[in-house]
């Protein structure tokens, strides 16, 4: 029949497209380009506390992500415009030049590495599970062959799927979500960093806990477009100077620091090679 | 029920306007807004691919008819992901969320909205393209003054039914993230952990009474059609009667 | 430079997981279908009774489900109604451990059959109503004239609507991606993400998806020409 000839030729005449466009990616000098027009594109998560979420009063981005990118973008003389993304979209938006940088609970994989370029890791925190405080459940052994829920695209599920193999992920478009497939007993563990779960586990009042054992202890990096060594370059010097300017512990102090309801440590700030 | 109340009142704003004027436009507004941009942009285009449809001549004819045949073929989602990748790729620089649903929902509405075009096309009686080609009006001339306006004007229940699928495909922005309703929604459960269904219940009521309102508009406009069409066809009737 | 290269997504892991969407698609499909179905037979029997508070009750359920995004629907059955279930019935839910494949089931299903009913009502109300006038003079009742007289007919002249959201529905189980069901779209992100081929994973997931749809359209068309040569009465 006509039918399937039609839908064979019209996929060879996409994969033409696909590949007569490739061509028109040339190589340019982001850094400059940021400098020319004044801004920077700094994307973050959207639903993350406090790393990145909307205050309900002034429904503006707030958050140590945003402030983070604030900070780049002040010390590079340029102004920031900020963009929502989620987990999954930041290699697809960084390799595709739409974003200039992200600071979105990036964990720095070797795979990932070979995708985009990574910076000096601002923070290292362990991933971890929360389940239901009287579920009985204490250690990974326990989620042998149990249901978990976590981020498309997240080193949380890379790690479950390495470390629980015989436990099933279910993988959900955003944090509420997860959280909520585990307070409804869809899920029996909940694995994010600790950065972006903890918030959960305070506001349950006790009713849910991270479990002792980390799937993995991360470095967390802000992310840009691979092959533009200028501004990776500029942005790890920015790093080093807010390292040095004790401006980075100020930040994470503020968001993360022992008067607020969080109280973790930041790690320090590790250079990629070390990685 | 309170509850509901009480929401309404916290994030109403959010789910109206998103963070306007802090922001870019969202929520409802930005539905609203994107439903009438990508029938505004689809219409035009789709009136092309309808007019393609009924075409006799094959080079016109079977691309589109392929083209429209694997539209339809493909999940919504599926087209939103594909837009997500290709646009940026053809057109050479980067795009916003915004940009992209509205690239994939106007390739969707094509496909569809083609359709209902070519349907009304075809409804008209023979009669009409025959006396005015009898009359010395060229193919083009036939369509544009004697076959489309009426056909459109036709058609106008089915493109106002269209427009109710362009809100209710808008939800699908929620997957990639752009600030529409479903998302501003979104964002409000996360804020409120535990009341899922009451968010969610505001979400439906909120569709449902959109599209619900858009959809008795276009009964009555039915059969306000409709009971012209009756007058029509009389009159000419009786002209014939009195003029035999 | 990109080189597309579909063996990379089309073997071991990926391979594995992308059949498992397949047929969980498929799954998904027929159940709904199936289930929406026959709702949507009862649906229609209700609305054209007569009995205006079942009609009333019909007639919300149809706006409901067609003035409503699915993926809102899909939302508010497995978020929202399981708040409101007593826990034990939430337990038995989540035991079957598919708890996202049944809920994404009842919405898809019941929102198919609003739409079918509808295209079963246009179906009906092409009939000449004499027919289920004369069916209730011989002595049947109102269930059994709807069963044996008005439905089979409608039902003939509404394959062409109902192939058509046979198709939608067929699509509409993408949208259950966003409660976590294993479908295609669900798996084609999933290898997408850890193979970082995007181009070849979304095409595996198109041809699918193609494929199966010309599949329906062309049962739709054949199905249709084998009632009309019977001989309409």
């Amino acid at each position: 029949m006509l039918r399937p000839l039609a839908a064979i030729s019209h996929f060879i005449g996409l994969f033409l497209i696909a590949t007569l466009s490739m061509t028109s990616v040339a190589h340019a000098d982001r850094l400059k380009d940021i400098q020319a027009k004044g801004s920077l594109i700094c994307a973050t998560l959207s639903g993350s506390q406090p790393l990145a979420y909307q205050d309900p009063v002034t429904r503006q981005y707030v958050g140590f992500d945003v402030d983070t990118c604030a900070a780049v973008a002040k010390h590079l003389n340029v102004l920031m415009v900020h963009k929502p993304i989620t987990v999954e979209a930041r290699i697809p938006e960084l390799a595709l030049g739409r974003v200039d940088l992200v600071a979105a609970a990036f964990g720095y994989t070797k795979e990932r590495a070979e995708q985009i370029a990574f910076t000096s890791s601002h923070y290292q925190i362990p991933l971890k599970i929360i389940v239901a405080s009287d579920s009985g459940i204490t250690k990974f052994s326990d989620l042998a062959g149990k249901r978990i829920s976590t981020e498309k695209g997240s080193t949380p599920e890379l790690y479950v799927h390495r470390v629980i193999p015989s436990a099933s992920v279910v993988t959900f478009q955003d944090n509420a979500s997860q959280f909520l497939a585990l307070q409804q007993g869809k899920v029996q563990g909940f694995a994010i960093g600790m950065a972006s779960g903890l918030r959960f586990v305070n506001e349950s009042a006790g009713k849910y806990k991270f479990l002792d054992e980390a799937l993995a202890y991360e470095p967390t990096c802000l992310g840009v477009k691979k092959g533009e060594p200028e501004l990776l370059a500029a942005v790890n010097k920015v790093l080093e100077d807010m390292q040095a300017s004790g401006e980075l512990d100020a930040l994470w102090n503020k968001w993360y620091g022992s008067q607020t309801k969080f109280n973790i440590s930041r790690g320090k700030l590790i250079p990629i090679s070390a990685l | 029920m309170t509850d509901l109340f009480h929401i309404l009142h916290d994030y109403g704003l959010l789910l109206l306007v998103g963070q306007f004027p802090q922001g870019p436009l969202g929520g409802l507004a930005l539905t609203l807004c994107l439903a009438v941009a990508g029938l505004l942009i689809s219409f035009p285009l789709a009136v092309l691919v309808g007019i393609a449809r009924t075409s006799t001549h094959t080079v016109i004819y079977l691309p589109v008819s392929v083209a429209v045949h694997l539209i339809r073929g493909l999940p919504v989602l599926m087209i939103i992901f594909w837009a997500y990748f290709i646009v940026p790729l053809a057109i050479g620089r980067s795009v916003s969320a915004l940009t992209t649903v509205l690239c994939a929902l106007v390739v969707y509405e094509l496909a569809f909205m083609g359709e209902v075009i070519r349907a009304g096309i075809q409804a008209l009686p023979k009669g009409q393209i025959e006396a005015a080609r009898s009359l010395g009006l060229n193919g083009f001339q036939v369509m544009r003054r004697v076959v489309l306006p009426q056909a459109l004007f036709h058609m106008l229940p089915s493109i106002l039914n269209r427009f109710i699928s362009l809100i209710k495909n808008t939800s699908l922005g929620y997957i990639i993230s752009l600030n529409e309703l479903t998302y501003s929604a979104y964002q409000i459960n996360i804020q409120l952990l535990t009341k899922p269904f009451q968010v969610y219940t505001i979400l439906a009521v909120t569709y449902f009474l959109i599209c619900w309102s858009l959809g008795q508009a276009m009964t009555r406009l039915e059969r306000r059609i409709q009971a012209r069409r009756e007058r029509t066809a009389a009159y000419v009737e009786s002209t014939i009667i009195a003029s035999a | 430079m990109l080189s597309l290269n579909f063996s990379s997504v089309l073997h071991g892991q990926y391979l594995h997981w992308f059949l498992l969407g397949a047929i969980c698609t498929l799954l998904l499909f027929a159940v709904s279908w199936v289930i929406g179905f026959l709702l949507s037979l009862i649906v229609v029997a209700v609305r054209s009774s007569g009995a205006r508070f079942l009609v009333a009750a019909a007639a919300g359920f149809v706006g409901y489900h067609r003035n409503v995004p699915e993926l809102v629907q899909l939302f508010v059955w497995y978020f929202g109604v399981p708040q409101l279930l007593p826990a034990t019935w939430q337990q038995l839910i989540n035991n079957t451990g598919n708890s996202e494949f049944i809920f994404a089931t009842i919405a898809l299903s019941l929102n198919v059959a609003a739409y079918m009913s509808e295209d079963l009502r246009s179906g009906i109300r092409s009939l000449p109503s004499a027919q289920l006038e004369a069916a209730r003079a011989l002595g049947l009742s109102y269930i059994s004239s709807m069963r044996k007289v008005i439905l089979p007919q409608a039902l003939k002249v509404a394959v062409p609507p109902l192939v058509n959201q046979s198709l939608g529905l067929f699509k509409s189980t993408s949208l259950a991606m966003a409660i976590g069901v294993a479908e295609m779209t669900y798996v084609s992100q999933q290898v997408e993400n850890e193979s970082f081929r995007t181009f070849e994973a979304f095409a595996v997931a198109s041809i699918f998806y193609w494929t199966v749809s010309f599949l329906i359209m062309g049962l739709g068309t054949v199905w249709s020409k084998r009632l009309n040569m019977d001989g309409t009465r």
